[in-house]
């Protein structure tokens, strides 16, 4: 999907947490999202933290719609999101 | 005597080139063109009924009488089995041997077996098809390789004819169609696994048993500039639906998307959405659908001024990933395309779970 919006000219900032797959099947921007059932925040944090780490996860996308790619790049958001 | 047909286009009938290529079916009895090539390929072990030929624009230009013709021609000789091509790198040539396998497969249940360069555009079809009846040979780009396609044509249909079960792709030389097969192993997986695990690491060539696809590669779309004055829109294979799933999504395997509005949403509030997905567990999702839709984030980042004011789309897009195959989500994703293009938007945050 995200490849047919590309080449529709939109750029596609796709937030996944299965990145590997993501840049194997080729899409271009790639943004590490925090878990497959949760891709954007994570659960087990107070609220707010779950917020934030969702507000960054959003604006790591944003900036990667504002980079200019050649090819399938990873973008990861400005938090520890592996635990 | 196993009886086969032949189905190749005008210019590998012998008729002519592109000033020939209006030609309507036509039926030859007996091996005509390259049929001759196959026929001498197999010997006396089968026989060429008729050559069947038609025009390369005439088959995409008039597509229904074409297929109609070629498979009243083959019904009416009840072979057991039809050959189309080879077609090499030939786009229209391929497409149209692996539109008329398929015709041939649906309509009359027989197998099918053709061939072409493995960056044929076709192959993309071939492979979206994965009807085991139909076999694709990989051949040469150009028709330089026709004695060796061939030969091993010849030795596929007559092993097919005489009831042999073909094995996977990797064993046989066909084009892989993603068909996966149950058969007994002789070690069990887990062994198996070790196995190749430690030639990885040993740095010993081993055979992985799921190939992956190779995915051709698009690109990119230029970057936004000044992305306060840009329209985005929010996607999500997350299955993320208003409350009581309203378009009936299933959890897998959808075919259709749709879009809700969120045009005076300020947020997702828990028990007005749920996640319609068999692919992940949906409990933290349904507590908070900002998980698949960052709803919340993006008004924040609009108040802030980092989004411009009527800048966010209103409405998102969704269908369930779950077991969604690559042709259907490619078409999807046109779709959506064309709708987000229609109203201006500009830039894309997609959400996959």
């Amino acid at each position: 999907m995200s490849k047919e919006l590309e080449k529709a000219g939109l750029p596609v900032a796709i937030v996944s947490a299965m990145y590997p797959v993501v840049e194997q099947v080729r899409a271009n921007r790639i943004v590490k999202g925090v878990s497959i059932p949760h891709p954007c925040g994570d659960p087990s944090l107070p609220q707010d933290l779950d917020a934030r780490l969702r507000r960054e996860i959003v604006r790591t996308a944003l900036r990667a719609l504002e980079s200019d790619v050649q090819g399938p790049t990873l973008f990861s958001p400005d938090v520890a999101v592996n635990r | 005597m196993i009886t086969v047909l032949h189905v190749v286009n005008q210019f590998f009938a012998g008729l002519g080139g592109e000033e020939k290529a209006g030609l309507p079916v036509a039926v030859n009895d007996g091996a005509a063109g390259a049929a001759r090539g196959l026929q001498l390929q197999l010997g006396d072990q089968a026989t060429i009924a008729c050559t069947i030929s038609y025009g390369d624009n005439y088959f995409h230009e008039h597509k229904e009488q074409a297929l109609q013709a070629i498979l009243e021609a083959v019904q009416s000789r009840h072979a057991p089995l039809l050959v189309a091509g080879p077609a090499f790198n030939s786009g229209r040539y391929g497409l149209s041997c692996i539109e008329i396998c398929r015709a041939v497969a649906d309509a009359l249940d027989i197998s099918c077996v053709t061939a072409m360069h493995e960056e044929n555009p076709a192959i993309g079809t071939y492979r979206d098809l994965g009807d085991a009846r139909i076999y694709c040979l990989p051949t040469t780009e150009t028709a330089a390789g026709m004695t060796d396609a061939l030969q091993r044509m010849a030795h596929f249909i007559l092993r097919l004819a005489r009831g042999e079960s073909i094995g996977p792709a990797q064993r046989e030389g066909y084009i892989a169609r993603g068909i996966r097969r149950l058969e007994k192993a002789e070690r069990p997986g887990a062994d198996r696994a070790i196995d190749m695990l430690l030639k990885k690491i040993a740095g010993e060539p081993f055979a992985t048993e799921i190939p992956m696809e190779a995915w051709e590669p698009v690109s990119p779309a230029p970057p936004l500039t000044q992305l306060r004055d840009r329209k985005l829109a929010i996607v999500t294979t997350s299955g993320v639906v208003p409350w009581g799933n309203p378009d009936r999504f299933k959890t897998y395997r959808n075919t259709h998307w749709q879009k809700y509005n969120i045009a005076e949403v300020k947020e997702l509030e828990p028990g007005k959405w749920e996640a319609v997905h068999g692919g992940y567990n949906v409990v933290y999702m349904n507590r908070n659908p900002h998980y698949g839709v960052p709803l919340d984030a993006l008004r924040a980042l609009e108040a802030e001024g980092v989004i411009g004011p009527g800048k966010l789309y209103p409405a998102y897009y969704v269908i369930p990933g779950n077991q969604g195959s690559p042709a259907v989500m490619r078409r999807v994703g046109q779709e959506i395309a064309a709708d987000l293009k229609k109203d201006g938007v500009e830039g894309v945050l997609l959400v996959a779970t």
